[in-house]
């Protein structure tokens, strides 16, 4: 019966403890969309929380697909959460090929947000990590520019 | 954006955080009791489970298809295209809510919902947001029918509808509802009911593009019309793993491919071009050179407008 009850505890703890995780990604999800700015329409998020990168192996990244139309002008944003060690960036390719960054490398500049004038539909892929493969979590936001 | 976010935001937090502890409640409940046999035996009931064996979906990892779906159809774009060529408002695009009461299976519930889904971005995005708290009510309904309500906070988005005070909080509400449906879907192993609401929102979308560009020649609607040959394969790769699930899905599977027949004359090239990148305001612009081109006659155009309507007005009818 001890046992069932400590069980019980853990479990209503963890889940408490994930329910008060998801408001604050949606704050952020909505901070984050303000901060796209005006005549912008949101159309998606991908909240991304990642581990530090290992010695040695590549930065851990969140892919994720998505349709980009011809004649549209997007808006990338990206946001860090309140106390994320890394610093999120974007990357967006198209077929395996690197488009554009929010971080350059070499330069070590960031950029906040994107603005993708695209002219190919097609099914683009959304790289999101964190700057020197840093532990971090935040959002990205894809918003439509009207 | 305004305040009226951030607020709409508080409200949902609090909605949110209330019925996220629900389960760790049920859960406590369930573990507590579960060595008591009265109630192991009917003391708990369980939710109608989705006409899919859960084992279904396997057919298609669930990693392929989060692939295939992100913004595969979006309840707003088409909208703002239409909107942009100043086309009038016409609520005879509109699917009927009148007869949504009927609708009794969860196949039904999961299309109606993203075809009302697609009628409320056409509205919310010509600000006929008067019009559209039939359309929220009937959303809700069918929301909760699929026990997907929780994401859907009707009270807010009627109000932001009636005082039309605040045209980028109720786009990016209703946006985000149907995105959190689409991801509890996608988590919870009932795929079948995302894809189906993703087909949904796709079709309705289809059909007021091409009704559209029947009677206005604009190569931009066009172009998106034409380009959905690229589109509606991956749409027939989401359905498909569900295709022999039951009758309504091999119908609407079969309908589908009919439509993707109809693209089948449709051509789409590319023109290589070197993107052209720069600063403005802080932000960083890339215009893309790189350019996809659309080849369809206007025959092409009738028959694939045709279909879609076809496929649009079955599902509607649910026949």
């Amino acid at each position: 019966m001890k046992c069932r009850f400590f069980i019980s505890l853990l479990a209503l703890m963890l889940l408490t403890a994930a329910a008060e995780g998801q408001p604050a990604t949606d704050d952020l999800v909505s901070s984050c969309v303000l901060s796209a700015g005006e005549n912008t329409t949101y159309l998606k998020d991908f909240r991304v929380q990642l581990p530090k990168a290992a010695t040695d192996a590549a930065p851990p990244v969140y892919k994720a697909n998505m349709y980009l139309m011809k004649n549209m002008k997007y808006r990338f944003s990206i946001c860090n959460a309140p106390g994320s060690r890394g610093e999120l960036a974007i990357t967006i390719y198209d077929q395996g090929k690197e488009l554009i960054s929010s971080y350059n490398s070499s330069t070590g500049k960031k950029y906040n947000s994107i603005d993708f004038i695209c002219n190919k539909t097609g099914l683009y892929t959304l790289w999101y990590g964190f700057v020197n493969g840093e532990q971090g979590s935040g959002v990205g936001v894809v918003c439509m520019i009207r | 954006m305004t305040t009226i976010l951030k607020l709409v935001y508080q409200h949902n937090r609090l909605m949110t955080g209330t019925i996220s502890k629900i389960p760790a409640v049920i859960l406590l409940v369930f573990v507590c009791s579960c060595g008591n046999s009265s109630m192991r035996h009917g003391g708990l009931s369980f939710p109608v489970a989705d006409s899919v064996p859960a084992g279904e979906a396997e057919k298609l990892s669930e990693e392929a298809v989060a692939d295939i779906v992100q913004n595969i159809a979006s309840p707003v774009e088409i909208a703002s295209i239409l909107q942009s060529m100043q086309v009038p408002f016409s609520a005879g695009y509109l699917a009927p809510t009148h007869e949504a009461d009927r609708l009794t299976t969860n196949f039904q519930k999961a299309v109606m919902l993203g075809i009302y889904g697609a009628d409320l971005g056409y509205l919310n995005i010509y600000e006929k947001t008067g019009n559209s708290v039939d359309v929220l009510a009937t959303i809700k309904r069918l929301a909760d029918g699929l026990r997907v309500g929780q994401y859907f906070d009707f009270e807010t988005l009627k109000r932001l509808s009636v005082s039309k005070t605040n045209l980028d909080s109720l786009l990016f509400l209703s946006v985000n509802s149907y995105n959190q449906i689409d991801r509890y879907l996608r988590e919870n192993n009932r795929g079948s009911i995302s894809a189906l609401m993703i087909a949904g929102v796709w079709i309705e979308g289809q059909y007021l593009a091409t009704q559209v560009a029947l009677t206005n020649n604009e190569s931009i609607l066009r172009d998106r019309i034409g380009e959905q040959k690229v589109i509606i394969g991956d749409l027939l790769m989401l359905l498909r793993p569900y295709r022999d699930s039951g009758e309504e899905y091999a119908s609407l599977y079969s309908l589908m491919e009919g439509l993707s027949q109809k693209y089948a004359g449709v051509k789409v090239s590319y023109r290589l071009g070197e993107p052209e990148t720069t600063e403005e305001d802080g932000r960083l612009v890339m215009v893309q050179h790189e350019e996809s081109i659309v080849e369809m006659s206007d025959s092409q155009l009738a028959e694939i407008a045709e279909m879609s309507k076809e496929v649009r007005n079955k599902l509607i009818s649910g026949n």
